[in-house]
């Protein structure tokens, strides 16, 4: 998709630095105008802009020429036929803001992702209307579009490629919505500033083996028997938790949804500590305790993780494992994220 | 999944655009297809097949090389064909095959934009090269068309269905902006830049006149010319609408006078005076039909020449309406022109010696030149000869092949061998080509002269009388002057004339229809500066001009947008909630003074929220909260649910919510 987007641009173009720089101005204008936007957002009349695309532009010089061909000649025919796609370019022009105008940005978010992979900012549009908004796009800035039918009433989500080259917070401060709908003549657009920051774990890369601890650490639990799961007792179920671990025997007595929690046994109990990688460089060090991090969390360990200046007890569970990544991808930045 | 799709260029463009592409551009080549060379047309459209075959079996364009090369054969054809690329059909042929030949090369949507752009070119030519009603239809389709492929262009995904309903619709709301404009957008009066048009032949007269020549004229339906008379009407029998006059035999055809001679014969006009408007049809050529004869060229377009024709300036590309006054008898004052004398007794040195000898006898038995035209009428009367559409051909002495052998001919046959026989005799006498007779048409209540009523008669000069009018052909088919040439020859004309002919009803059908055209040519084709101004007076402005219609122009465009956007901004709005939905919200509004509703709260929440914050109310308030729950989520009653909900309603309208007695 990327390359496609990267041959369309090296199309020659006599003006593209004036375009850009006249890009960048308009853009600082319209945050200057706008403001920063909380979502939800409607999108109001007062924040949209349209333009003729270059078919439209196209149309426009057609029409020109009809109209000095009908003119000259009198010729009462074409000129009819100018009005009427003069009148036909007018109201394309207001279709294609109606189907912009009235839309919501209802949510944007951006998961956490690995480096060197391509994340997603997810936008989640809403439409109240009557009318279903047909082929909305929405871009980020020098990225391609994507685009999505909105029916009536009705919300959808859009993912956004991301690309996340390297470890650290990707932010993004805005995003384009525009729409051509429905004869491709007029474009109308807007900028939705609304900033998303995504994490951006270092790259799991590495292959020394992991550490066993056996300093059992704070908080964790001893067990005699190795390896074997202990049923510890039932608890309400919670969102995500697995099929296979609710009690049905339960349910089918017509109990509410229970949960069999076991706690597994502590043998597995890890301690990643970066000072421990010292021969490598630091984003080596850094990929190989997000290796571990992973792989430990794959395997239903419990895991902790000592960086200098920072240690997280250890735990399990995608929240932890969360925590584990966070800590590594915003190490020795500036502003990291809490 | 992912609920948005990815939207870059696909590696095979979705064959959908292309389709509505090609649609586009064979609209527009089939507009032309009977007006430019039939090789152009089949190039253009073997051009498409080509390029959908293609695309079919996922093949790519041509090289370029081979496409400059056949892009330059193609060039060159036309240049060689047409000898010029500045004119109306060579441009128009030349756009057919350019544009047929970058179709080979579409691939992206911008090729495809720029392929109905050649689409809507090519009807934009088809308006400048023919108006007429019976078209117009099929220019309101290319448009449609063209605006639908620009639908699919823009969004692949288009149905065929839906990309005509949003083009159609789109069209239909530009419709009185575009009606508007037509009447208010100020007209120039002249063109600044010209094409030249008439390299499109039109059936009708020319300067050149064989013998067969004008029968095949006589079965050609088309309108020649409209007449409308402001005053009384001539008998059938003078109604001649003469065209070109022809002066120069060369022993087989009849060419008009290269001389431009301004000598006009100063005549006395007699009898009744007609006066009428002509409504002239693009003819292409320069003849403006008048009845016989004109006393004045009508305006400054045109001039009257020596020998009675009404010539304009121009051709006529378009439509023209002209006024003037004739008398159809005449008298000269004055001996003829010695010049004239000698163009219209000339004959070609040898030839037809038979007509020659037969001439010299009539000659010589007649004492007058009248009683010479007598004695030629009369052996034409008795000489056994049959009128005819279809004579045979005639030899190198065309006029002695006729007179005494064949003896069959058309209206051409007959003037050629009268005035061939006149000039023999010594007698100045010239063919007049023209029109007789016309169809009344009552809708419109005018005269309508079709290309089937093309005719030629003679006029020879005579002393004291001037130049006059003799119909050979009347002498041998006298029912031609009263009647058509429908009428007396039905078994020669095509099947689809007589058909038309047969019954009443048809005929009745295709008079209205006559009416229609000709209230259109007049109305829409013909409506310029002077008709615009005649509008805004009907409108009351005392003294209009052009500032007025400016502002007319303005007032409607801004009218127009209004009422547009209105129209598509009501889409937006939510629909009116329902009844109960309605009856909901009032209750809620009133509860909300206690506690406002929380959006995330259903009725049943909302009312325990309530209760907590005033437990007085709850008695009052909570079952109303639970019957519209129990409405709106419960199980359908469908008898009683409209009634239900009238008493719901009635119940939210009588609610009274007590003072707040103090404060929780």
């Amino acid at each position: 998709m990327r390359a496609a987007t990267a041959g369309e641009r090296a199309r020659w173009n006599p003006f593209a630095a004036l375009a850009a720089a006249l890009d960048v101005r308009a853009g600082e204008w319209m945050r200057r105008r706008q403001g920063l936007d909380e979502l939800p957002v409607t999108l109001a009349r007062r924040r949209l802009y349209i333009l003729p695309t270059r078919g439209g532009v196209a149309f426009a010089a057609l029409l020109f020429l009809m109209l000095l061909a009908g003119l000259n000649y009198a010729n009462s025919l074409a000129l009819f036929l100018t009005f009427l796609l003069a009148g036909f370019a007018l109201v394309v022009m207001q279709q294609c803001h109606r189907n912009l105008l009235g839309t919501e940005v209802q949510a944007a978010i951006a998961p956490a992702v690995f480096a060197r992979s391509t994340g997603a900012l997810q936008l989640t549009l809403g439409n109240s209307s009557a009318t279903a908004r047909i082929r909305l796009e929405a871009a980020l800035p020098h990225l391609p579009l994507v685009s999505a039918d909105l029916p009536p009433r009705a919300q959808q989500r859009l993912e956004l490629p991301l690309p996340a080259p390297a470890r650290g917070v990707v932010r993004i401060e805005r995003v384009r919505l525009s729409t051509a709908h429905p004869f491709g003549l007029f474009r109308a657009w807007t900028w939705v500033h609304t900033p998303v920051s995504m994490l951006v774990y270092p790259h799991p890369h590495g292959a020394l083996p992991m550490p066993v601890d056996n300093a059992r650490a704070a908080g964790a639990r001893s067990h005699a028997g190795a390896g074997a799961d202990e049923w510890v007792g039932l608890r309400p179920f919670r969102d995500g938790d697995s099929p296979r671990q609710v009690d049905w025997k339960a349910y089918a007595r017509e109990a509410p949804l229970l949960v069999k929690e076991y706690v597994q046994g502590a043998s597995e109990l890890r301690m990643f500590e970066f000072a421990q990688l010292a021969r490598l460089d630091l984003e080596a060090r850094l990929s190989q305790l997000a290796r571990w991090v992973v792989d430990a969390e794959v395997h239903g360990e419990r895991y902790g993780l000592i960086l200098p200046g920072a240690r997280l007890a250890a735990d399990r569970g995608p929240e932890h494992r969360h925590r584990c990544l966070a800590a590594l991808a915003l190490f020795g930045l500036e502003g990291g994220l809490s | 999944m992912r609920p948005g799709t990815a939207v870059s260029a696909p590696a095979a463009a979705p064959l959908r655009p292309l389709l509505w592409t090609c649609a586009a551009f064979g609209g527009g080549v089939l507009l032309h297809a009977d007006r430019v060379p039939p090789w152009a047309a089949g190039i253009a459209l073997l051009l498409i097949v080509w390029r959908l075959l293609s695309a079919h079996r996922g093949g790519g364009s041509p090289a370029i090389a081979a496409r400059a090369l056949l892009a330059l054969a193609l060039v060159s054809i036309v240049l060689a064909r047409f000898h010029t690329l500045n004119g109306l059909a060579a441009g128009t042929t030349l756009l057919l095959l350019m544009a047929g030949l970058k179709l080979l090369e579409t691939r992206a949507a911008r090729d495809q934009v720029v392929m109905v752009a050649a689409g809507l070119f090519l009807l934009l030519a088809a308006c400048l090269d023919r108006q007429e009603l019976a078209r117009a239809p099929l220019y309101g389709l290319q448009a449609w068309l063209c605006c639908a492929a620009l639908a699919v262009i823009a969004t692949p995904t288009t149905s065929a269905r839906a990309a005509l309903s949003l083009a159609g619709r789109a069209l239909l709301l530009a419709l009185p902006l575009a009606l508007l404009l037509f009447v208010f957008f100020p007209r120039l009066p002249g063109a600044f830049w010209a094409i030249p048009r008439n390299d499109l032949a039109m059936s009708g007269l020319s300067d050149t006149m064989t013998p067969g020549s004008i029968g095949q004229l006589a079965t050609s339906y088309e309108p020649a010319f409209r007449v409308q008379f402001l005053g009384p009407l001539p008998p059938a029998r003078e109604r001649y609408w003469r065209g070109p006059v022809l002066h120069e035999f060369d022993g087989q055809g009849w060419r008009s006078s290269p001389r431009d001679l301004r000598a006009h014969v100063p005549r006395e006009y007699l009898g009744t005076a007609y006066h009428y408007r002509v409504q002239l049809e693009a003819s292409r050529q320069r003849w403006w039909f008048a009845l016989d004869t004109p006393v004045q060229a009508p305006e400054a377009r045109a001039r009257l020449t020596y020998d009675e024709q009404i010539i304009g300036d121009e051709p006529l590309n378009d439509p023209v309406s002209f006024e003037t006054v004739s008398y159809t008898h005449t008298r000269a004052s004055q001996p003829l022109d010695i010049i004239v004398q000698h163009q219209d007794t000339a004959l070609p040195p040898s030839g037809n010696p038979r007509s020659r000898a037969l001439a010299q006898s009539l000659r010589a038995r007649a004492g007058s030149d009248e009683a010479l035209v007598e004695a030629v009428l009369v052996y034409l009367r008795t000489g056994g000869f049959v009128y005819s559409l279809e004579p045979e051909r005639l030899g190198p002495d065309a006029i002695d092949d006729f007179l005494f052998r064949t003896r069959v001919g058309f209206c051409g046959h007959y003037a050629s061998a009268f005035v061939v026989l006149m000039r023999a005799a010594g007698v100045p006498a010239r063919v007049v080509t023209g029109y007789l007779g016309g169809e009344w048409i009552p809708y419109g209540g005018y005269l309508l002269v079709r290309q089937s009523e093309a005719h030629a008669w003679a006029e020879v000069w005579l002393e004291g009388r001037g130049w006059t009018r003799v119909d050979p052909t009347a002498v041998v088919a006298p029912a031609r002057l009263e009647r058509g040439i429908l009428d007396l020859l039905p078994q020669q004309l095509p099947v689809r004339e007589r058909l038309l002919h047969a019954s009443p009803w048809l005929t009745q059908l295709l008079q209205r229809w006559d009416a229609a055209n000709a209230w259109w040519t007049n109305h829409v084709v013909r409506f310029d500066y002077d008709a615009q101004l005649g509008v805004l007076e009907r409108l009351g402005i005392r003294s209009p001009d052009a500032r007025y219609l400016g502002s007319a122009f303005m007032l409607a465009l801004c009218a127009w947008l209004g009422v547009v956007a209105w129209h598509i901004g009501r889409s937006l709005h939510p629909q009116r909630p329902d009844a109960l939905a309605r009856a909901y919200g009032r209750l809620c509004r009133k509860l909300g003074r206690i506690t406002p509703r929380a959006p995330h709260q259903g009725p049943l929440d909302f009312g325990a929220a309530l209760s907590a914050c005033r437990p007085d109310v709850e008695a009052s308030v909570l079952p109303l909260l639970e019957r519209y729950a129990e409405l709106r989520y419960g199980p359908p009653l469908a008898e009683t649910r409209a009634q239900d909900i009238q008493v719901f309603r009635q119940a939210v309208a009588r609610l009274k919510l007590p003072r707040a007695t103090g404060r929780d």
